[in-house]
């Protein structure tokens, strides 16, 4: 299944049953094949407009957008179109991608799931100094770290793309699994030549009890 | 990573009166949404798929909200639009094979069709067949144009699925290779 044959009729089978594109670093030696497969493939006789509900979603996002802050494609994404207009902006795609005159967006912004509900994720005795420990609080998704007594936590989304990050313990890093980005610990991009958003926080606190809660959603 | 950035908006005497004031959401979203289909199928031509094409189009709109609301000239709407559309596009293709805005450039910088889609794009892929030796031209019809499996692609060539799929890979390479000018 190496041969580059092969790997490139795995895509295009993908592509002639309507899957996406699932692409992988080695991909790269082919890149040319594989993007004209994409645009034989988008050149079939199958549907050129917008589904009617994409279509239908798209319109409701862009009259219950936001004016400030700007509705972000994270959120979203997160959020669903028609929860995204009570949605946190948040930091998302790279800022090489904003438009030159974009509006201040917020970055590193709190969680604030609406409504929300503190849900107990662990004990503080859990949490070790200096790891990250992934939970989830419903629908939020959130990365732990202890110092001392307190806890402090951000969310498990890339502000990149909307990919799942991972603690890398030998680095002390949470790594995207989509792409070659890192962020520290307080959520800020360890990239100086192409810093990305810093990662939203998300809300904790710790109990009388030792029981560390996150705002998350029931 | 540098990627494309959307033009500034060009602002002259004469098209003042061409500019679109859009006091309310909805005024810009029934704009953008007709303007957003051509978009959609400028992506989709490239990406060959619903879901990525629905994702990125949905990205476009996003980053077009503020701009759509600043009151527009209304030939910088699409050519915002479609600027944005590219930038997206050199972001995910770069993403997906892990290269640089730079080596994709060349695919990147394709003017904003101005035939309808459908038509611009069946052109696009007939000019390209059509430089192409027969039996590479024949492989990516039945293939793509037809939707014919390996194995019956096989059978019409007389041929086996191994080597079709070899012609497959080279019939791309070679496609890849044309340049065509419409």
């Amino acid at each position: 299944m190496n041969k580059p044959e092969n790997r490139v009729d795995k895509i295009v089978s993908d592509l002639l049953k309507g899957r996406r594109l699932r692409l992988r670093g080695g991909d790269a030696e082919e890149k040319a094949a594989i993007t004209m497969a994409a645009r034989l493939a988008g050149a079939r006789p199958s549907p050129q407009r917008m589904n009617p509900a994409f279509r239908k979603r798209l319109a409701q996002a862009l009259e219950s957008a936001p004016k400030e802050p700007w509705m972000t494609r994270r959120a979203a994404l997160v959020a669903g179109f028609g929860l995204a207009a009570t949605a946190v902006a948040g930091g998302i795609v790279g800022r090489a991608l904003e438009p030159a005159h974009s509006a201040p967006r917020l970055q590193g912004g709190a969680v604030n799931p609406i409504p929300g509900k503190w849900v107990d994720v662990a004990a503080i005795s859990d949490l070790v100094e200096g790891q990250g420990k992934r939970v989830a609080a419903g629908g939020v998704g959130a990365f732990l770290f202890r110092r001392g007594d307190s806890v402090t936590a951000v969310t498990s989304i890339c502000t990149h793309l909307p990919c799942e990050l991972w603690w890398n313990s030998g680095q002390g890093l949470l790594d995207c699994s989509c792409h070659p980005a890192s962020f520290m610990p307080d959520g800020k991009s360890t990239d100086p030549s192409y810093p990305l958003p810093t990662l939203n926080k998300v809300q904790v606190r710790v109990t009388a009890a030792g029981r560390v809660e996150v705002l998350g959603t029931a | 990573m540098t990627l494309d950035r959307p033009p500034d908006q060009q602002k002259v005497g004469s098209e003042v009166e061409n500019v679109l004031q859009l006091p309310a959401a909805a005024r810009a979203a029934d704009i953008a949404l007709d303007e957003l289909e051509l978009v959609y199928a400028f992506i989709y031509a490239r990406v060959g798929n619903r879901a990525d094409a629905e994702d990125l189009t949905q990205q476009v709109a996003m980053k077009a909200i503020p701009r759509l609301r600043e009151g527009s000239a209304a030939s910088a709407i699409r050519g915002y639009l479609f600027a944005t559309a590219r930038s997206v596009l050199g972001g995910f293709w770069s993403t997906r094979l892990g290269l640089s805005e730079a080596e994709l450039h060349e695919d990147l910088a394709m003017a904003v069709p101005q035939a309808p889609p459908s038509e611009a794009r069946a052109d696009t892929v007939q000019a390209i067949l059509a430089q192409l030796s027969d039996n590479y031209r024949r492989v990516l019809e039945l293939r793509f144009l037809h939707g014919y499996s390996l194995k019956e692609v096989a059978a019409d060539m007389n041929s086996t699925v191994g080597a079709v799929k070899v012609m497959q890979l080279r019939a791309l390479r070679a496609a890849a290779k044309v340049r065509v000018e419409l």
